[in-house]
Formats: C-alpha cells, sequence, structure tokens
C-alpha cells in the first residue's frame, strides 16, 4: 500500500515539485526569518556575552539596557569591593567618543576601557597583538569589523575599497592621541559601531570632562558562593542595581523587544511565511488529493479501510513535510553560511529547527486533514461514474 | 526514477547542513582571562579601599621663603640628607652688593663716632680752660655758658653716632639674613624623592602645585587608605588589614594601624577639572607595614582590605562568615 501511495504522490512530477516547493519555501521563510531576528536581538546583548569573567554587573537602578550608560562615582567600586561573598569587582567605563579619522571624517565609536591593572572585560578574541600592550602609552585595541570599515583609512585611488586600520597606525579619539596596539575580533552589536578598547583611566582622560565616569563594576562571585543572594546583597548594602550575566542579557533583550518594532515586524514575516506556505501546500496538496479520488476510491471498492487509506495519505504527507522542510533548513543554512563575513545578523539556534518543524508538520497535518476528510466521506461507487 | 531519490537526499544533505551550522555557529565567545589575577579579601567579610603609599614623614614638598632665579641644586634624587643641608641656592648678588654697601655704611657710622669722640675732645678742653680762669673779669658768662653747652651737645653728638652704628649693624644682620634666606635647607633628615627645579629657573615662594622639592624621610613608609564615607562607620581601628600590590597579588604585605585621621577629607579630584564639584568623601586611615616585604614606591597605589563585621541584613543568607 505504502508503494502504491508513493506511485500516487510522485506519479506527476509538476504537482509533487508543486507540493514541495510550497512546503520548502514556507520552510525556508519560516527559518530564516525568526533567525534573522534572533540575530539581531542577540546583538543587542553581544557585549555582555562577549565578557565572560564577571558572574555580576553592578550598575545604576536606572540603567535599561547594556547601552543605557548612567555612570557612577568611582568610589562606588569600593563599596561592592567591601562587600562579602565578593571575589573582585573591576570597573568598566562604557561610552560613546568621537573618533577623528586621517581623512577629517568623524566616526563614534564605542569605547570600552577596562581595570588599569587586570585588564578584566577585554575581547574575547585577539587577532593581532596582546591584551597586555595596553599597558603602553596612549594605546587603543580596535574590533576587526571597525578597522575594516568604519575607522579604515580612505583609498588612495577614489571609489576604491577602505585600507584597513592596523597596528601601529594612531587615531584621534575626543582630541587625543591613540596609537592602535592590537586587532581584536569581537561580535558585532546592534548599533555595529567600531569597539575601542583602552585601559580605565585613559578611557576616564578621552572621556569629555564629567563628575561621575565609573560605567559598571564587574564583580566575580567567590567560589561557592550563591549568585542570585550576592546581587540581592549587593543591592541591599549599595542601593544600586546588580544582575547576574543572564539577568542583564534578558533586562537588554527585554528593553529592545519592548521598545523597537524588530519583534512586530519579524513576527508578522513569519505569520506571513506560515500562512502562505500553508495555503499553497495545503492546496496544492489537497488537488492532488481531489485527482487522485478515482484511485482511492478503487482502492476503496477493492477492500481497503479507511485506515488503511489514512495511513497512505499520511505517508504522503510526511514525506512531502519532511523534503520541504530537510530543503527548507538546508537553504536557510547556506543562506546564513553565505553571509556569514556581511553585516547581516543571522543566528541559527537548534530551537529554530524544532520552530520550523512544528510549523511544517502544522502546515502538513492541515492539509492532510482536509484530504483525509474528502476521502473518507469517499463513496467507493463514484469510480463508476462518468 | 531519479526524482524520487535526488530530492529526499537534497532534503537529507540541507537537514544535515543545518543541523552542522546550528552546532558550529552557536559556539560560544572564548572568554577573556584576566591579564594579571586581581587582588582579593583574605577575609569574609572586609573593606575595602585604595591606598597609596607615602613616606612616614608624610612627602614634605619643600618651598623657598623668597623668590628667585635658582643658582645652584646641591642634591640628586634619591639623595639622603640631613637636617640643615643646603638644598638649593637662589640668586644672592643683589644681596650680597647690598651687602657690601651695608658694610660701608657701618664703616661710615664708625667713622662718624671716632669724628664725634674728637669733637667731644676738643670741646670739653676748651671748657676746662675756661673753668680754670679764676677772675670772673677775664671771661664773659656768656663765653662760659657757651663752652659748657657745646660740651653738652657734642657728647649728644656722640650718643647719636653710637646709635646710627647699631642701627648700620642691624642693617648689616638683615641683609646677612636675606642672604641665609637664598640658600633652602633641608628641614629634616629623609630622601629627596622628587627635584623639579634646575638652575636658572625661577622658583616662586608661596604655595605650588608642583613642589620645587620633594623630601620624605623612607626608613618607614605608611600607606593612605581612603574609604568611602559611606563605608566609614564599620571601620574599626584594631581589625586585620592587608595590602596587596597592584600587578601581582603574589606581594602583599600585612598592616598595622599608625594613625586614623580624624577629619574627613574630599576625596582627590577625579578629572582633575578645578570647577568639578566634589560629593565623596574619604576617612583616610594610616597604616605602617614591613618595607622588606614587598618591593614598592613612595607614591604607588596598592589595594587595601580592612576586616570588618559583616552587617548585610540578608535574610536569605548561609551563616557567610
Amino acid at each position: 500500500m505504502n508503494h502504491i501511495a508513493l506511485k500516487m504522490l510522485m506519479g506527476d512530477k509538476g504537482k509533487y515539485l508543486g507540493i514541495v516547493m510550497g512546503l520548502t519555501f514556507a520552510s525556508l521563510i519560516m527559518t530564516q526569518q525568526p533567525a534573522i531576528f534572533v540575530g539581531l536581538m542577540s546583538r543587542s546583548y553581544s557585549f555582555i556575552s562577549d565578557v565572560g569573567l564577571p558572574d555580576i554587573w553592578v550598575m545604576d537602578p536606572k540603567v535599561q539596557f547594556v547601552d543605557d550608560i548612567k555612570p557612577l562615582q568611582d568610589t562606588e567600586l569600593y563599596r561592592v569591593r567591601g562587600i562579602s561573598g565578593v571575589q573582585w569587582a573591576m570597573p568598566m567605563y562604557k561610552g560613546l567618543l568621537k573618533a577623528r579619522l586621517t581623512d577629517g571624517t568623524f566616526q563614534t565609536c564605542n569605547v570600552i576601557g577596562l581595570d588599569d591593572t587586570t585588564l578584566i572585560g577585554g575581547p574575547p578574541i585577539m587577532l593581532s597583538g596582546k591584551i597586555e600592550d595596553l599597558r603602553r602609552s596612549d594605546s587603543v585595541i580596535v574590533d576587526i569589523d571597525g578597522a575594516r570599515d568604519k575607522l579604515g583609512k580612505p583609498s588612495p585611488t577614489s571609489g576604491g575599497k577602505r585600507i584597513p586600520l592596523a597596528v601601529g597606525d594612531t587615531l584621534e579619539l575626543n582630541d587625543h592621541r591613540a596609537i592602535v596596539v592590537g586587532i581584536a575580533k569581537v561580535t558585532r552589536t546592534f548599533q555595529s559601531q567600531p569597539v575601542v578598547y583602552t585601559t580605565y583611566s585613559r578611557a576616564k582622560s578621552y572621556a569629555p570632562r564629567e563628575r561621575k565616569l565609573l560605567s559598571f563594576v564587574l564583580v566575580k562571585a567567590k567560589p561557592g558562593q550563591d549568585i542570585a543572594q550576592l546581587t540581592r546583597r549587593i543591592r541591599a548594602a549599595t542601593g544600586l542595581s546588580a544582575y547576574s550575566h543572564n539577568e542583564f542579557k534578558e533586562l537588554t533583550y527585554n528593553y529592545f523587544m519592548k521598545n523597537t518594532g524588530i519583534p512586530i515586524n519579524f513576527g508578522i514575516s513569519v505569520a506571513l511565511g506560515f500562512i502562505v506556505g500553508a495555503a499553497v501546500a495545503g492546496q496544492t496538496f489537497y488537488n492532488f488529493t481531489l485527482e487522485n479520488l478515482r484511485q482511492f476510491g478503487v482502492l476503496k471498492a477493492m477492500g481497503a479501510n479507511n485506515l488503511t487509506l489514512l495511513r497512505m495519505i499520511l505517508l504522503q504527507a510526511v514525506l512531502v513535510g519532511s523534503i520541504g522542510y530537510g530543503l527548507g533548513v538546508g537553504l536557510t543554512a547556506l543562506f546564513g553560511h553565505a553571509m556569514r563575513h556581511t553585516i547581516l545578523a543571522f543566528k541559527f539556534p537548534w530551537q529554530l529547527l524544532i520552530f520550523s518543524g512544528a510549523g511544517v508538520s502544522l502546515i502538513c497535518v492541515f492539509a492532510a486533514l482536509i484530504s483525509i476528510i474528502k476521502v473518507i466521506r469517499l463513496e467507493p461507487a463514484i469510480v463508476f461514474k462518468s | 526514477m531519479t526524482l524520487k531519490y535526488l530530492l529526499p537526499l537534497l532534503a537529507l544533505l540541507g537537514f544535515i547542513f543545518a543541523a552542522y551550522t546550528v552546532v558550529s555557529s552557536n559556539k560560544p565567545m572564548p572568554v577573556a582571562a584576566a591579564v594579571v589575577e586581581p587582588a582579593f579579601a583574605p577575609f569574609p567579610s572586609y573593606i575595602a579601599g585604595s591606598g597609596i603609599i607615602e613616606a612616614k614623614s608624610q612627602n614634605i614638598a619643600v618651598g623657598t621663603p623668597l623668590s628667585g632665579i635658582v643658582e645652584r641644586i646641591t642634591v640628586k634624587v634619591g639623595e639622603n640628607v640631613k637636617a640643615g643641608v643646603p638644598l638649593f641656592y637662589l640668586d644672592d648678588r643683589q644681596t650680597r652688593a647690598e651687602l657690601a654697601v651695608k658694610r660701608a655704611d657701618l664703616l661710615k657710622a664708625r667713622a662718624e663716632v671716632s669724628v664725634a669722640q674728637a669733637t667731644v675732645k676738643d670741646v670739653q678742653s676748651l671748657s676746662q680752660l675756661a673753668q680754670a680762669v679764676t677772675d670772673k673779669r677775664a671771661i664773659s658768662s656768656e663765653e662760659l655758658l657757651k663752652r659748657n653747652n657745646a660740651v653738652q651737645v657734642a657728647k649728644a653728638k656722640l650718643d647719636s653716632a653710637l646709635a646710627l652704628v647699631q642701627q648700620a649693624e642691624a642693617a648689616l644682620l638683615n641683609t646677612q639674613t636675606s642672604l641665609d634666606r637664598l640658600v633652602v635647607r633641608a628641614p629634616v633628615e629623609g630622601e629627596v624623592l622628587q627635584v623639579n627645579i634646575r638652575p636658572g629657573e625661577f622658583a616662586s615662594a608661596g604655595f605650588l602645585n608642583t613642589p620645587l622639592l620633594v623630601l620624605g624621610n623612607l626608613q618607614q613608609l605608611h600607606v593612605r587608605v581612603d574609604i568611602d564615607e559611606n563605608d566609614a562607620w564599620r571601620f574599626v581601628k584594631n581589625n586585620k588589614a592587608v595590602a596587596y600590590l597592584r600587578g601581582n597579588r603574589q606581594f602583599k604585605a600585612d598592616l598595622t594601624l599608625a594613625y586614623v585621621e580624624p577629619f574627613v577629607v574630599p576625596k582627590k579630584s577625579l578629572t582633575g577639572d578645578s570647577t568639578e564639584r566634589v560629593d565623596t568623601r574619604v576617612l583616610q586611615a594610616l597604616y605602617s607595614f614591613d618595607r622588606q616585604q614587598i618591593p614598592v614606591y613612595v607614591g604607588q597605589q596598592m589595594d587595601v582590605f580592612i576586616e570588618a563585621k559583616d552587617y548585610t541584613a540578608d535574610t536569605t543568607a548561609e551563616p557567610s562568615s
């Protein structure tokens, strides 16, 4: 029987391809759009992910997300250090400063100031140079994307590609001289500004004069210390906000979910993909069943019971569904692979495979259901009519 | 039929590739390790503060009583000096010239005294001559009176000349003191920590942001710890304290309290801007430590932890100390 079902399905190549195509595109849209969405959202907190060493981030209670800097007084660092359960606490400066490039244009950069001694919170991957080189005078480390593109030197021929910033080049940060001593790889941020790493005290001298300049206090808990309990203790003792690594990511993520149109835009895309996929696949599948109604009638007349027919239709649905799904996620992965070096945000977590799988299954079940109803109501006598 | 196998095969490949992408693209970024291990407290509950190392005598910014051009400097950075040893000399040509004038004035005053003495002798002998005449008719009483008065006048002139000598001597001493003040001497025994002047530069009297010369006694060092005023109530004088050298936490020193400055001072300027408002004040505690334990320099910063009682009211807390 299964063989007959497959024969039926693949007998008409055009129809077969049509169903598969419909499901492939439905699956593609339902995977690729959420992947871009997830990629975009994960960029909102990519800076927090990159700074992996500390357990807790301490900041002003009014901070809403990672780029919302409300600086603290320098002495808060020592108050946090004095809380029991804290292994160490380090200052971090994060702010947007203007860099003047050699061709005179200005570029806003995300300047990160690390603790002078330990350089905690530095870039995860160094492509050239060492983090320790930040101890040299006027030294900064620039991220590779910024060095290649926004901070790059103008091309000698007009219209040509920019020359990437290299170790040894100088920048002008807020009228201060800065020498590039390293190129780092960091995850792109939401605003995709070039990231410039330097030491905390140098970042303070680059920053415009303000009374408070301490953006975050990075805290490592003592081994065996419960993080949630320590965050509560820090909050109670200092009156500041303390978030664990994941809580801070969540805070940032929720801010973007609530305050930007991104989730709605992508939600609509995904819903449209689902509806179009369901309509195309469902309709083609239903048409296909209608055309093969005769064959089903013959089978019924020959004594096949409803259960057998149901199994046949389900098999057909599962087959086209799996093929469409496989092709769809494959194409998505291919798309992601092709775009991996571009500015496009693309992240493909395993949950997405399940999400689109569930979506395609839903479409298949829907298509199979309407076909099954038709077949079950079928009178075997139809074969002999007309 | 190729389509029969081709499509499922493609789908399978697609799924495998997607699975591979999921696995390979979601590797977390590696964690950037600390360049050097940060210092952490050896106590369960403590106050943390930053400390700066200074000489026990504190760092003396030597000033000059008079402004002037520096002529020569007789000490080098790092040199040990005894109290009273000249540190540097200011240009003294004008004062020396004045000294010569004052000396000449003294000589002149002394000469005036001799003149006055001679005059006294002269008028005295004339007066005695007149007194010796017994016949009142031989000399008029007016003449007699005149000669007697001349003696009084001459004596008064002598006194005045003597007073002028004293005045000239005082003026000479004054100039000599000025000359002496052009030499700046070490107020205490200690080491020269900084020399910020060179011969030919102008040294002005009064408070300077960059001291001319910094002197300190390095026999015993102190570390001055800033404790945030919000933490000051937790500070107990006799509790244990440890200081770690920045850059290598292997170097640590146990601290013993020297004294606490009872006056809470504004925290040293955060940005260096003169118009900035400071609203953080810090309690400063001074600790002494064994200099042999760690290689330190005056002015270096240290991370200091002072043991303190745990007051955090955390109801869910396990007994955390």
